[in-house]
């Protein structure tokens, strides 16, 4: 029988979904309950009293930028799913190994990466000045392959929870950027740490600090139908008081202060919803059309050059890279749009005159096997991370695993830890304390990651 | 059971957890049998108060084509949840679409796996589990399908441990060992494009196999029947049912309690379900309520308590935003629940809903709202509106005082400008609904 295309493969993040998905019962400590227990940020103390919706929150956004108006900003992007190192960035000096491993969905004749001895995934020339390959040869890309953890989990669902709080264990916490904002940011300001979607990256999950998620600047303001006027401005004085009232248990509290942090984000990103055929954050650069991953980041790079205060910021890549079968289709399909819209992120924040301050990080939640099955491969170890900016330290910043040596389950050795990575940023990017945010910093090690 | 205090309040309750709330008839109905009877009606249908009536469902004036028009799957499902005499079967139903999550397969597969799920939604496990295991959409979505004793893939392997049966308790090894155990099935394009999944013998590894320290010649049902009968299975299925109803960790005695249950009723799930429904803590902080609903339970719940059939497509694009939108889970482990619903973004979204909720029958017309209405009589008119809603006092408390503000005949302020008393009646109707339907107390249950 001849083998037909499926569609398949055991995630696709495509719907509408930013945040990670385990299991939640009591085999391990991660409860559901625990590990959601940190909604939008607690502890708010402000009110608005006044009519005037332009509240505290736009004062103490306008502060933070007037304040530190070079504050470095980190926006990490996710890529779901697991992405294969060796289709990505392919071993050139060892091509008859990858061949080998490689059998059945080998990428052939890939471009080469300047100064080096690597291939890559022909569909990541795609885009502005030559995609992700372009930004690698001007030195704005330094990639981190073998990246992942001592005795890597290949579980999707306890793998990414890893990487979203910076912490290898199976319990509970904010995201390792919600736990920077605990300790680095302000009580006032929830566009500090924005996730660009529907729902809040548990990377951004914070303790106390008021975080904010929003798919667009339009669309975040508050309406009632056929209500204006002195009813309007009543009810959401009524509405915010609603918010924040005492009382109530923590899914009640955190009903309140989603209720109360959507205004105020209403209320910040107001002014720069498009109105009128004009739109404020209109961008010079060609994103890909059709591509929600590239409105997000377009939205981002026009939110960033103005004086909001954005500090931390996540993008989730829509594609899906758990590539158990149809790898080749399935990376042909997905990584042109990443390639596209990265790099158009990129010359955007260039041209806006804020690339200095603007370091992105992607990342993935483990690598997958060398060996491939029939048409894909299965999860494994040892994935492909890259941090891209005008400031970043260019090339291949770990070392790429060896294709002879395996580990004991056959995968990749592991060649870099991801959280000497976030301990690296948090201290040559962000200039603050490692150890406030990363249990164990000290022992975790550094490389150069910034210029 | 003793005839113990059995309340209103308690079959709101039960009637959110188990289903999409109780209307004021029901309510009423149930209050005044036993807690035991019921359940009973929630667990078997049967007589019972007599159903609100819901319009049919018509887009654009026609019937739905849920197999054809983009989004009328979502709304076919929500139809059934609205009108449903069962809305417990529902609800678990839901559970089920959550627990074995699939998603992105061809309409007419993925339709059939909801119909599949419903038909054993309170049944056994095994039977259910083992009509999963051969589900088109799922096989697909997995990658079972073509899965060969040459190139076994291990995706259904790993997640039928991971996130189907046991969570924890088995190794890398026994993946890669009941992956050579699952393949077997193959898939065909049919001459009219669609894809059938048939067993194929030859393709399946015949050899030993060695899966949880057992060492045999397996088949995919004997992989099933060694999950369903390892030590972590029922401790793990009972723990997220109970997580699913009550909304808090289940307690060790409790999980030991049910998972003995379930054994001894041969890894049937309605004698589980009962159990919860039953139990003291399913009725802790009746006027407190703390479990955050998730978006389908808030727009059903919505539809329901304001009497409203499915006559909009809305409800997709909606519920897309609020982060639940049925057919489309974000991952084979399903959504998140509880207080991960909500955002900032998913937030503003809710509140939204009650826009397009309070359009059509529900909207109040200029002129409609009597302008004699005192501030009471104004809450009263809006709480009866949207289904008599719990608030907390405190709520109470402020809602009648803005409609005190909105309803005063104070003067406009110097250089101000008021809308005349039937303008400012009408307002505070919409905006004691929307508020009613929206705020915090909304999104809890």
């Amino acid at each position: 029988m001849p083998k037909q295309p499926l569609s398949c493969g055991c995630d696709d993040f495509r719907a509408t979904s930013e945040s990670t998905r385990r299991s939640f019962v009591g085999h391990s400590q991660l409860t559901r309950r625990q590990a959601i227990g940190w909604g939008v940020g607690a502890g708010l103390s402000l009110y608005a009293a006044k009519a005037l919706p332009l509240s505290r929150a736009l004062e103490a956004a306008a502060a933070d930028a007037a304040s530190n108006p070079d504050a470095p900003v980190l926006v990490a992007v996710f890529l779901p799913g697991g992405l294969d190192l060796l289709d990505s960035l392919i071993p050139l000096n060892d091509f008859g190994a990858y061949s080998d491993l490689h059998r059945n969905i080998r990428v052939d004749k890939p471009p080469l990466l300047r100064d080096s001895a690597l291939g890559i995934h022909p569909s990541l020339t795609q885009g502005v000045g030559g995609g992700i390959k372009g930004l690698y040869d001007a030195g704005k890309i330094g990639f981190l392959p073998g990246i992942d953890y001592p005795n890597p989990n290949l579980s999707h669902f306890h793998s990414r929870h890893f990487w979203e709080t910076g912490l290898i264990v199976d319990s509970a916490s904010p995201g390792w950027l919600g736990r920077w904002l605990d300790a680095n940011g302000n009580q006032d300001n929830p566009l500090q740490g924005m996730s660009l979607a529907y729902g809040l990256s548990p990377v951004m999950r914070s303790r106390s600090a008021p975080v904010a998620s929003a798919s667009s600047a339009g669309g975040a303001d508050f309406y009632i139908r056929d209500v204006y006027g002195e009813p309007f401005d009543e009810a959401m004085k009524t509405w915010s008081a609603l918010a924040k009232a005492g009382g109530g248990g923590p899914g009640l509290k955190a009903a309140k202060r989603a209720a109360f942090l959507a205004k105020e984000v209403g209320d910040l990103l107001a002014p720069y919803a498009k109105a009128k055929g004009v739109d404020p954050l209109a961008s010079s650069i060609s994103y890909p059309s059709d591509s929600g991953f590239g409105d997000r980041l377009q939205t981002l790079a026009g939110l960033i050059s103005k004086p909001l205060g954005i500090r931390v910021a996540t993008v989730d890549a829509p594609a899906d890279f758990d590539t158990h079968a149809n790898q080749r289709t399935k990376l042909n399909q997905s990584l042109p749009e990443i390639s596209q819209a990265l790099s158009a992120f990129q010359a955007d924040l260039e041209a806006r005159g804020v690339a200095d301050r603007v370091l992105t990080f992607v990342w993935s939640e483990f690598g997958r096997r060398p060996h491939d099955n029939d048409s894909g491969t299965d999860h494994g170890a040892g994935g492909l991370a890259w941090v891209q900016g005008t400031k970043v330290r260019s090339g291949l910043l770990s070392e790429y695993p060896s294709l002879h040596d395996f580990d004991d389950e056959d995968n990749l050795k592991v060649t870099v830890d991801f959280r000497t990575i976030y301990a690296s940023l948090i201290e040559q990017w962000l200039r603050t304390d490692a150890g406030a945010v990363l249990p164990g910093a000290r022992a975790l090690g550094r490389i150069p990651i910034v210029r | 059971m003793a005839r113990d205090h059995w309340t209103e309040a308690h079959v709101r309750r039960l009637f959110w957890r188990a289903g999409f709330g109780a209307s004021t008839k029901q309510a009423r109905y149930w209050a005044q049998r036993s807690r035991g009877e019921t359940i009973d009606w929630l667990m078997h249908g049967g007589a019972g108060p007599p159903r609100g009536k819901f319009p049919a469902p018509r887009i654009d004036g026609r019937p739905l084509d849920p197999a054809n028009e983009y989004g009328q799957d979502v709304l076919w499902w929500l139809d059934k949840m609205v009108r449903t005499p069962r809305p417990l079967v529902e609800k678990m139903t839901l559970f089920w679409h959550d627990h074995f999550a699939t998603l992105d397969q061809d309409r007419p597969l993925q339709l059939a796996q909801n119909k599949m799920l419903r038909r054993n939604a309170l049944g056994s496990f095994r039977r259910l589990l083992t009509d999963v295991t051969k589900d088109p959409a799922m096989l697909l979505f997995l990658s079972l399908a073509d899965s060969t004793k040459d190139e076994p893939n291990e995706n259904y392997a790993r997640e039928l441990m991971e996130l189907f049966t046991l969570g924890a308790g088995y190794s890398e090894h026994d993946i890669r060992e009941a992956a050579r155990a699952l393949t077997g099935f193959r898939s065909k394009r049919r001459g009219d494009g669609s894809v059938a999944v048939l067993y194929d013998a030859k393709a399946h590894d015949t050899k030993s196999k060695r899966i949880f320290g057992k060492r045999g010649n397996y088949d995919y049902r004997d992989v099933l029947d060694l999950c369903i009968g390892h030590p972590q299975h029922a401790p793990f299925l009972v723990s997220k049912l109970w997580e699913y109803f009550v909304g808090t960790p289940i307690e060790p005695s409790a999980r030991r309690r049910l998972a003995a249950v379930y054994r001894r009723n041969d890894h049937r799930i309605a004698p589980v379900v009962r159990e919860i429904l039953a139990h003291p803590a399913l009725y802790r902080g009746l006027g407190a309520p703390d479990v955050v609903k998730s978006p389908v339970v808030y727009v059903v719940g919505m539809l329901r308590a304001c009497g409203e059939g499915i006559t909009r497509s809305d409800w997709v694009y909606l519920l897309d935003g609020m982060g639940q939108l049925p057919f489309h889970p974000p991952s084979v482990a399903g959504w998140d629940w509880g207080t991960a619903w909500l955002s900032t973004n998913t937030m503003h979204v809710r509140f939204d809903t009650a826009n397009v909720m309070l359009r059509d029958r529900r909207s109040v017309k200029n002129g409609a709202t009597p302008k004699a209405d005192t501030p009471r009589e104004a809450i009263t008119r809006a709480r009866s509106a949207v289904g008599r809603p719990w608030t907390s006092a405190t709520t109470d408390a402020k809602l009648l005082k803005l409609a005190t503000t909105l309803l005063s005949d104070d003067p406009a302020p110097p250089g101000g400008y008021r809308q005349d008393l039937q303008a400012r009646a009408d307002m505070c109707q919409r905006v004691l609904r929307q508020l009613l339907l929206t705020g915090p107390d909304a999104q809890v249950h």
